[in-house]
């Protein structure tokens, strides 16, 4: 968080998610960057540096944890959140294990995304 | 002369020397005058009337005025036993000539004189009736004598006991088979009462007391059944038969040993009521119909079956059930037409009450020993209630598969769930702030209303500082934007949830016409959600005829071998190190053999050669406790076959594996025979 607004990088493959996220947290003050696959993630990981990650688990090529435990190594000091439909096939130990923050589902609740992600950014990776 | 024969042969020997010709015709003459039509061998040498004289047929032989030499070698030749010779002589050697004559065994002599033609005939007819007689004689104690070998010959050789009693009820005679038969020697049973002499069961089985009596009073002869154990303890049956034989009371009783036609009979009848019986209690339902098509026979299962109104179905035509479920006729009436076997074939059959029931049938063609066509047999079964748990079993696979499903389709459905429940969460909020704006706009009218500038002028103000502060310009581009992603999103789970119910929903009961690469498709979409992230599809559907068949079924079958298929590709890609790989999937259709092929290949793990043997086993499966059922290729291959067609698989491990479905256009039978 080196000054200014502290950089959200949402990676989901599904268009429609990304756009309901960026109006959720729009007015949250952060400077938010979109991913639309894994790999473009890792194309503006390797451009700069992010403070939180909020990636999808089921994609094309790579899943969510995978990316998320790649982030750990690129870009250490981002905060990994983990959002998924279907929770129950995410084991909780290797979430532990990769050190992901939180485990978000869909459908989220909006609110209750913010306060998380607030908390979250303040309490470090 | 009356009693003359009509013909009487005669031969004569009339040796050409020292005889006149015109003596020689007087003895012609006068043998000629007996009254009777003669036939003359007449012979000039001794050895050829000794030929003629022994014919068969020859009433005489006369020797006219031959030497003495010569009349001897005659009578010597024709012995005792031949035709009476007269012996004709000349006057001059009369006495000396007649002696030798009668010594040499002549039957008369007659000598030649003026009376020549008087006696002649007399003697020549005397002699020719007492011949007849003794001829007549002999034939007739010949014919007694043949009559008595040949009874002795039938009552020792005949294999039937012969038994002969007197008035008194003893036994008078036996035969060889008699004491064989009962194990008594002729001594033993002569004169002794047949009491003595029968087994006493025998005796009352028989009712024998009683048939003796009534044959000792009636011409008329009687049978009777008698049986006893013989001393092996097998038991023996007779057929017994008395007649009368005189006045005197005896009879004759023959006894036939009907021991093994009565066993064999009795065999037979038991195989009879064994197959009756069978027949009877069967489960199967079996009738039997004429080359009309015309019921012949039904068993009691069949009569349940079919329930018949009125209960009557002997005589009823088979195709009031059976037509009107196949183009090509029903299985029975093809049978009697065509001559063709079909086992284990699934029809329906419409009852009088108009119910529809499913049934599985067997028909054989029934010949006759000209192996000519007699009719059909038919041997069915009510599949209801089998039908009715395949249903259950292919419903409870559907939720399997659904369970299988539910991770990809919560997926599916949470994704636009997430953006609708965050879009609405938002435009609430876009609400909550266009409320302001629209409050400070109603303040602006009122204000301009009431031309009052100065407070217009800082509502205007104070609405610009608003706009500013909720990005209206913002709202008003993203607020529709929200609102149709929503409602794609919306219409994207209607969509799934749609395809679901289609899935999960239950065929009818008969078969019906459907497009096989529809159904490969739309089963393909459902399962196309959970595997797109790590699955590259390839469609390459050909046009098909649509095929008559059980849809959802026939869905069931795709979606078990596209999962399958599916995992196979995950098992893979999970053993690869390699990220962001993905495995192929391809669906190809195509018309074979007066059918459609549907083969599905994935580039999975491949099955291991011990396991493809048992791949269509029912509960066999690979997968991990709670992933598979087992019942998964074993309900596909049964659906398959309920519709006559064939199921394949080709793998190889680690390459990946090729599932072939086949089905056949027209309705098939499971198996048809040409007999």
């Amino acid at each position: 968080m080196s000054g200014g607004a502290p950089s959200l990088l949402i990676v989901d493959d599904e268009a429609r998610i990304l756009a309901a996220l960026r109006r959720c947290l729009r007015r949250e003050g952060y400077d938010i960057l979109t991913a639309d696959s894994p790999l473009e993630a890792m194309r503006i990981m390797a451009e700069r540096a992010v403070d939180m990650i909020l990636s999808d688990q089921k994609m094309p090529g790579m899943s969510g944890m995978e990316l998320l435990s790649e982030a750990a190594r690129r870009c250490p000091g981002a905060v990994r959140i983990l959002i998924t439909g279907w929770t129950e096939a995410v084991p909780r130990d290797e979430l532990e294990a990769l050190g992901v923050k939180a485990l978000i589902p869909k459908p989220w609740d909006d609110g209750e995304l913010k306060l998380t992600l607030r908390r979250l950014l303040a309490e470090g990776p | 002369m009356d009693s003359a024969p009509p013909i009487v042969r005669i031969a004569v020997l009339q040796p050409l020397e020292g005889l006149a010709a015109s003596g020689a015709a007087d003895t012609l003459a006068a043998l000629g005058r007996i009254g009777a039509e003669v036939e003359f061998d007449v012979a000039d040498t001794a050895d050829a009337c000794l030929r003629s004289g022994s014919r068969e047929g020859v009433d005489l032989v006369v020797l006219d005025r031959c030497a003495s030499h010569v009349s001897e070698s005659v009578l010597q030749g024709l012995g005792d036993e031949g035709p009476p010779v007269v012996v004709v002589i000349d006057s001059d050697q009369a006495e000396a000539v007649a002696l030798d004559a009668f010594r040499a065994g002549a039957a008369d002599c007659v000598r030649i004189g003026r009376d020549y033609a008087e006696v002649m005939p007399v003697v020549a007819l005397e002699q020719i009736r007492r011949w007849r007689q003794l001829r007549e004689r002999t034939t007739a104690r010949r014919r007694i004598a043949w009559l008595e070998r040949l009874h002795d010959a039938m009552i020792s050789e005949i294999p039937v006991s012969l038994m002969v009693l007197d008035g008194a009820g003893r036994v008078a005679l036996v035969n060889p088979e008699f004491t064989r038969a009962f194990g008594a020697s002729v001594e033993q049973v002569t004169g002794a009462r047949f009491e003595q002499v029968f087994p006493t069961d025998f005796i009352e089985s028989g009712g024998l007391r009683d048939l003796i009596s009534r044959g000792q009073s009636s011409v008329q002869g009687a049978a009777r059944l008698a049986r006893h154990r013989a001393a092996s303890g097998e038991p023996r049956i007779f057929d017994v038969r008395c007649r009368r034989l005189d006045e005197q009371g005896h009879v004759l009783l023959v006894l036939s040993d009907v021991s093994e036609s009565e066993i064999l009979a009795k065999r037979l009848l038991d195989l009879e009521r064994y197959n009756e019986n069978i027949i009877q209690s069967i489960n199967s339902a079996l009738l039997v119909v004429d080359t009309e098509g015309c019921i012949t026979f039904v068993n009691p299962t069949a009569g349940e079956i079919l329930a018949a109104e009125g209960g009557k179905l002997i005589g009823r035509q088979v195709g009031d059930w059976f037509d009107g479920h196949a183009e090509e006729g029903s299985l029975i009436a093809r049978t009697l037409k065509e001559g063709v076997r079909f086992k284990g074939a699934e029809t329906m059959i419409t009852l009088d009450d108009g119910s529809v029931l499913p049934i599985g049938i067997s028909c054989t063609p029934l010949l006759d020993d000209e192996r000519q066509l007699r009719g059909a047999v038919a041997i069915f079964q009510d599949l209801s209630e089998i039908k009715q748990l395949q249903r259950q079993v292919l419903q409870t696979e559907k939720l399997a598969s659904i369970g299988q499903l539910a991770a990809g389709v919560a997926h599916e459905i949470n994704n636009p769930m997430g953006f609708i429940h965050a879009n609405l969460y938002q435009m609430s909020e876009y609400l909550q702030d266009l409320q302001g704006y629209w409050e400070g706009a109603e303040r602006l009218q009122t204000t301009v209303a009431a031309a009052d500038w100065a407070a217009a002028q800082r509502a205007c103000e104070s609405l610009s500082r608003l706009a500013e502060e909720i990005d209206i310009d913002f709202v008003r581009g993203d607020f529709g934007k929200a609102v149709r992603e929503s409602q794609e999103g919306s219409e994207r789970i209607r969509h799934i949830v749609q395809d679901l119910k289609d899935f999960s929903h239950q065929d009818t009961a008969e078969r019906m016409l459907a497009d096989i690469n529809q159904c490969v498709d739309s089963t393909a979409s459902i399962v196309w959600t959970m595997m797109k992230h790590s699955v590259v599809l390839e469609k390459e559907y050909q046009d098909l005829p649509q095929i008559r068949c059980y849809p959802m079924q026939l869905k069931q079958v795709f979606m078990n071998l596209l999962v399958n298929a599916y995992q196979a590709v995950e098992e893979r890609l999970g053993e690869s190190c390699e990220t962001g790989e993905t495995g192929t999937i391809r669906i190809v259709t195509a018309r074979v053999d007066g059918g459609v092929a549907i083969s599905i290949s994935d580039s999975g793990v491949g099955i291991a050669q011990d396991s493809l043997a048992r791949i269509f086993d029912p509960f066999f499966t690979t997968k991990d406790v709670g992933v598979g059922t087992g019942l998964g290729l074993s309900t596909s291959y049964g659906i398959v076959q309920r519709h006559g067609g064939t199921m394949r698989v080709e793998s190889e491990v680690g390459k990946g594996s090729t599932f072939e479905v086949w089905l056949p256009e027209g309705t098939q039978p499971a198996e048809v025979m040409r007999s």
